[in-house]
């Protein structure tokens, strides 16, 4: 809509040609046949000049001289009259839902309006400039996925090292007038004063924080440094939220990075190896412990039963011979021997009054097996030294 | 149309023009000096008083100069300063002003960019100057907030010496890195560092991997010890258990214990036949062997 047309730079508003140039050329050089009429000199927007036009074609049909008294005062009076009731209609002006109106009555604040119609002086006494304020804003520093910036986003931190960091602020108009009239580029200075307090805000702490944990407290400083910035300067915007999108290393140390991950997998790995066996080792200690003790139970048991075995045995002879204490005796003796001597190879040796020493033959001490050893040596005279021949 | 028509209209536009030329309207945005044959003789919404509005001049004699009233910015260029502790630092900042004296402005700079020219190189002298007396760390981190207020300080001193008629409202350091070969420097630390940690980490695991395996092996000694105690200890009970039986049995006639435990060993002892026996006639055994009928 013209008459709404609040960009309109002019003190008093432009003149019609410089509304609409590209209707200029035509209304610059009016059409030669009609009789001069006064240009109309007050300002007006492109739907009066059709209606000019409409008049003008009209007086042309009439040709000059032609005309009617009355048809003259119509248009003496008419024309000034339309254009005066024109310039009214400017003053109308429709403020969108999210915007706000910022009334300035000869440059100088005098209100503001919120969404709907309204109604201002005409177009040079009263302007109306609309300001989003319900719009989140957002700026985004360092650079988007895709498109980086490294000289926005690399940044010291305050044990000197370089994190590559990205983020966005998100801030809406707080205050329409203030953003207008006190701060001559406010969304460039919140993108300056964002680079600056998220630099003096890293400066402040040390890389790790950034990257892990601290991101959270590291986005508060930076809104609360930001808006006291902004605050000084009367920009009249309010910080809504610092978003980090992404704190990196930068990619020179970034495989120092990955090894650290590695390092720690490895550590547990190590620790994981160490358990498995601790786990085997331990067991089969216990498995080894269990049979040595059982080992030992087994004989602890073995050897009373035996024990008792015996006992019992020596019980039972010995009851036998109480009874008959020599004959019991005698025989159990006899009867050992005979086990003993039957299976062993035998030598008797009568040494009674021999003086040299006997002589054995080898065959004797032959094992048993070869069967055809050991008749008693015949060798009566001799002495017997048997532990000797042993 | 008659020739008074044409003089009316004539004189409305010389009106018109009059007018055009004796009015003006002052935004609350600008600050406007008239200046009447090129010498400043007032200034409309000048800092400090709200007074914008139509305004009146006289006509082709008075010409306007229009100046800004916001607090506006000038980024200084990049810049590379040394600090204190001789490291380079690249250093970007911008400055916030207003025009505070319109007229010592006007006289001095003219316009907004003889301006920048005239600010930049003081913002550069000024950062010098307050940068290179403070160390790098305390620039980047430590004193940041005060290095920043000092270089405002200084800037607008000189501000003020130089008569721009500006007010620099604001001074900030937007950033203060190293430069480029420094900064592969920086990456070289950073590596080793991290190199260090992830040998620091593995070293640890190993460590404890040791410990483990040591205490598992522990373990097993003391496992194996106790478990060798306990049975000594069951063996030596099994063994005075059997002692205590043999005792109580054998013990009723200790010679006939003696006799019978030495047949059994006798028999025990030579039962694998493997054994050469000579034997005196005269033993025992052969008591009966010689003299048929005994004795």
């Amino acid at each position: 809509m013209p008459w709404n047309d609040n960009a309109n730079p002019g003190p008093w508003g432009s003149p019609p040609s410089n509304d609409s140039p590209g209707r200029g050329g035509r209304d610059a050089q009016p059409p030669p046949t009609p009789p001069r009429r006064p240009p109309p000199s007050p300002p007006g927007g492109p739907d009066l000049r059709d209606l000019l036009r409409r008049l003008m074609d009209e007086l042309r049909g009439l040709a000059g001289g032609y005309a009617s008294r009355d048809m003259r005062r119509w248009i003496y009076v008419g024309i000034p009259g339309a254009i005066f009731f024109a310039w009214i209609l400017t003053g109308f002006y429709t403020v969108q839902a999210n915007e706000e109106a910022v009334i300035t009555r000869f440059g100088g604040y005098v209100g503001s309006v919120g969404p709907g119609l309204h109604y201002h002086l005409p177009i040079p006494i009263e302007k109306a400039e609309m300001v989003a304020v319900t719009n989140q804003n957002k700026t985004v520093v360092g650079g988007a996925p895709g498109a980086p910036a490294p000289d926005e986003s690399q940044m010291l931190t305050g044990d000197e090292n370089i994190v590559d960091l990205s983020f966005t602020v998100q801030w809406h108009v707080s205050d329409a007038a203030a953003y207008l009239f006190r701060i001559r580029d406010p969304n460039d200075a919140v993108k300056a004063v964002a680079e600056s307090a998220m630099r003096e805000v890293v400066g402040h702490s040390a890389l790790t924080p950034i990257l892990t944990n601290g991101r959270g407290e590291v986005q508060n400083q930076t809104l609360v440094l930001m808006q006291r910035i902004l605050d000084d300067y009367h920009a009249g915007v309010t910080i809504d939220a610092v978003q980090i999108q992404n704190a990196n290393p930068p990619d020179e140390v970034v495989p120092a990075y990955q090894d650290i991950a590695r390092a720690g997998q490895d550590a547990q790995s190590y620790i994981n190896e160490a358990n498995t066996y601790r786990n085997r080792v331990v067991n089969e200690a216990k498995g080894t412990a269990s049979k040595i003790t059982q080992a030992a139970e087994g004989y602890r048991q073995q050897t009373i039963l035996e024990a008792q075995g015996q006992a019992a045995r020596f019980n039972q002879v010995y009851a036998q011979y109480r009874l008959a204490p020599a004959v019991t005796r005698e025989r159990l003796y006899i009867q050992t021997m005979q086990t003993v001597l039957s299976k062993s190879k035998k030598v008797i040796v009568d040494a009674k009054g021999a003086t040299a020493p006997i002589i054995l033959p080898p065959d004797a001490f032959r094992p048993k097996s070869s069967d055809n050893a050991a008749p008693a040596a015949p060798a009566p005279a001799a002495a017997a030294p048997q532990e000797g021949q042993q | 149309m008659s020739r008074r028509a044409w003089m009316w209209i004539g004189g409305g536009l010389v009106a018109l023009i009059i007018a055009f030329n004796s009015l003006f309207i002052v935004d609350q945005r600008q600050q406007v000096i008239v200046v009447k044959l090129g010498e400043p003789v007032r200034v409309i919404n000048p800092p400090g008083a709200y007074d914008p509005g139509l305004k009146l001049k006289i006509p082709l004699i008075e010409n306007l100069v229009v100046l800004d009233k916001r607090n506006q910015a000038l980024e200084a260029p990049q810049e590379e300063i040394i600090s204190a502790d001789q490291q380079r630092l690249v250093v970007d900042a911008f400055i916030r002003y207003r025009i505070s004296n319109p007229v010592a402005f006007y006289r001095t700079l003219r316009d907004e960019a003889v301006a920048a020219d005239r600010l930049q190189p003081l913002i550069n002298s000024s950062l010098r100057q307050v940068l290179g007396a403070a160390t790098a760390s305390q620039i980047i981190s430590s004193q940041r907030a005060e290095v920043m207020a000092n270089a405002l300080g200084d800037i607008r001193r000189r501000a003020a010496r130089s008569h721009l008629g500006i007010e620099v409202v604001d001074l900030r350091i937007k950033r203060a890195d190293l430069p480029t070969a420094n900064q592969q420097a920086v990456y070289r630390r950073m590596r080793s560092n991290l190199q260090q940690q992830a040998a620091q980490i593995r070293a640890i695991g190993e460590q404890n991997r040791l410990e483990v395996v040591a205490d598992a092996d522990k373990q097993v000694t003391i496992t194996l010890a106790n478990a060798t105690a306990q049975a000594f200890a069951t063996r030596g009970a099994g063994d005075a258990e059997s002692a205590k039986i043999f005792a109580s049995s054998f013990g009723k006639d200790a010679r006939f214990a003696a006799f019978y435990r030495s047949l059994q060993a006798y028999e025990g002892a030579f039962d694998d036949g493997q054994t050469t026996m000579v034997l005196s006639p005269d033993s025992d055994f052969f008591k009966y062997f010689k003299n048929g009928g005994g004795r």
